[in-house]
């Protein structure tokens, strides 16, 4: 029972992460149509960028993570610029912002390579909270309970933003269409720039709490990330966040008990047989609605 | 004529590399000029390279196992559009990217048929005459198809679906059609790829070939049949010669480059609207 249970909680904290990196994965591709295979960048930039402060100024956990929200928002905001305004400006489709983020892939993560010297770096032990909060019944990692209520955090506000507030209707009309959207009032470059920023803070949050979590930071940290976010965010479907928080838990709790009771060869298998079976049964995700088609 | 020789022993492996890749290329083209974005071509190459693999090992004839590999292509290529073809263009890509993760997944699991985490070796090199030769027949096929009742029709679909149905064309059969050709280019790209590599695992159809050759395709060109042969050769050739002249950073260059062919010609290096439009203002003179 002891056993169940905190294995219960490495899996909502590992799926936590997916769930967070899912959400920013997400919000790119609801608003703006862009598969973007440099937002595991985001998350590799943004944990580099936080042990990087951590190290030469020695700050305390919290302003840490405001590193990486910060660090993960400029990345995303440069790559927005840099890559895919010359193309929205030209009215280039989506395959034309899919090409650039592979560009920007391939440079960020060789830089990130650079940046790490090539190895696996972790953040040091005083840099964050690594007690337990308590042992008894069972142990309480103060890293996972953050890391889950960080998730729980964010998705809630960003459900009530986007669902309930003049800002999200904003965002979500730019996504439907953004010359439409001008038309009535709304500013949308303004809203793209807040929504690449969003996506790449959340994503550089799941990238430290990833780094600090698995004590890994380096390029292979955003991959990870990447590939099982993405599965988040086809089971829990792209337009909806609460979709993608529970999809995300479900395939950490699942991709963990299947290591503990199963085999830990099938992990990854469990996690995509999951995804096809989506794909088969569910195309459009969780709480995706079938009348709901993009023009 | 010496250095000539030195040359070509040389760059033969690149040369041989930007053909297979042209191959990869070709497939995903085939989708492309559809209007579909899919990832897919990794998974018909999977099934194809490792069932060519194992009828090499088994000592069957090349020409069989081109055959056999562009088959199996073909029919998981009809039983995937049959799925994909349900869902919207978004959906569509993500799903074929999903296809290829678990790609890799049932190449792990299925050791007796792949070898497993160890991969297959291959006891056989790809002969030259071969790959050109099929290369040669593969661009004279897309030259016909392109200007054939299927390629009109397909380019069509893909400016404005609503306008090519109006015009009687049958969009399901349009599309299937796209599917089978890149299911059959993309089988045989898999078996070359093969033989080529001559070992190949779990990882050679994965993520980062799926990446780089939709966009070795787009950065040739997705809207004529040489583009993707072109962008394929661009792709394989660029980090060889940012690798000579900024050793070190040779993927940064590979990105910069990418980046910037993308920003300035954002329809590929092969364009006919461009080609036209100019021969158009020229003709208005």
């Amino acid at each position: 029972m002891e056993l169940f249970a905190s294995q219960l909680l490495n899996g909502l904290s590992l799926g936590s992460l997916y769930a967070l990196f899912g959400i920013g994965f997400g919000l790119v591709f609801a608003t703006m149509g862009i598969l973007n295979a440099a937002q595991g960048c985001y998350a590799t930039w943004a944990a580099i960028i936080a042990l990087a402060a951590a190290e030469s100024l020695g700050l305390p956990f919290p302003l840490i993570i405001l590193a990486a929200v910060l660090g993960g928002g400029v990345v995303a905001i440069g790559v927005d610029q840099l890559g895919f305004q010359p193309l929205r400006a030209r009215k280039v489709d989506m395959l034309g912002a899919l090409i650039t983020s592979i560009a920007f892939w391939m440079i960020l993560d060789s830089l990130a390579g650079f940046a790490t010297g090539q190895q696996s770096l972790s953040f040091p032990a005083w840099s964050y909270p690594g007690y337990m909060l308590t042992t008894n019944p069972i142990p309480l990692p103060a890293m996972q309970i953050i890391s889950i209520s960080t998730l729980i955090v964010i998705t809630v506000a960003m459900h009530y933003m986007i669902a309930h507030t003049r800002l999200g209707s904003a965002i979500r009309a730019v996504g439907w269409n953004p010359v439409a959207a001008s038309l009535g009032g709304v500013n949308s470059r303004t809203i793209i720039l807040l929504t690449a920023a969003l996506a790449g803070a959340i994503s550089g949050l799941a990238g430290l709490l990833g780094g600090v979590l698995t004590s890994n930071v380096s390029f292979t940290l955003g991959q990870s990330l990447m590939l099982k976010g993405f599965a988040a965010v086809v089971v829990g479907g792209y337009t909806d966040v609460r979709g993608t928080a529970i999809a995300g838990l479900l395939l950490g709790v699942l991709e963990v008990f299947c290591g503990q009771y199963i085999s830990t060869a099938l992990r990854d298998g469990f996690t995509y047989s999951l995804l096809l079976l989506f794909l088969l049964v569910r195309p459009q995700g969780l709480f995706g609605s079938r009348g709901f088609i993009r023009a | 004529m010496e250095f000539l020789s030195d040359l070509w022993a040389v760059n033969r492996i690149t040369v041989a590399y930007a053909m297979v890749n042209a191959f990869f290329a070709l497939s995903c083209y085939a989708v492309l000029q559809a209007g579909f974005l899919s990832f897919s071509t990794v998974t018909f190459a999977a099934i194809g390279g490792f069932l060519g693999a194992q009828m090499v090992i088994h000592g069957y004839a090349l020409p069989l196992v081109f055959l056999a590999s562009g088959v199996a292509g073909t029919v998981s290529a009809l039983l995937v559009a049959l799925v994909f073809l349900r869902l919207s263009s978004h959906w569509m890509a993500l799903a074929s990217l999903a296809l290829v993760l678990i790609t890799r997944v049932v190449v792990l699991n299925a050791p007796a048929l792949t070898g497993g985490v160890m991969g297959l070796s291959v006891p056989m090199a790809l002969p030259m005459e071969w790959l050109t030769a099929l290369l040669a027949i593969a661009m004279i096929c897309f030259w016909a198809l392109y200007n054939s009742w299927f390629g009109i029709a397909s380019r069509v679909l893909r400016e404005d679906p609503s306008v090519a149905a109006c015009m009687g064309v049958d969009l399901r059969k349009v599309q299937f059609t796209a599917f089978g050709i890149s299911g059959f280019v993309g089988g045989l790209a898999g078996v070359l790829l093969a033989l080529l590599l001559q070992y190949i695992s779990p990882d050679t159809y994965f993520i980062s070939i799926a990446f780089t050759m939709i966009a070795a395709t787009v950065l040739g060109g997705s809207h004529h049949w040489l583009g993707p042969i072109l962008g394929a050769a661009v792709y394989t050739v660029l980090p060889i010669a940012s690798q000579a002249v900024l050793p070190h950073v040779q993927d940064v260059a590979a990105g910069v480059v990418l980046l910037l062919i993308m920003i300035f010609l954002p329809r590929g290096l092969i364009d006919p609207r461009a080609f036209r439009l100019r021969r158009a203002a020229r003709g208005a003179k």
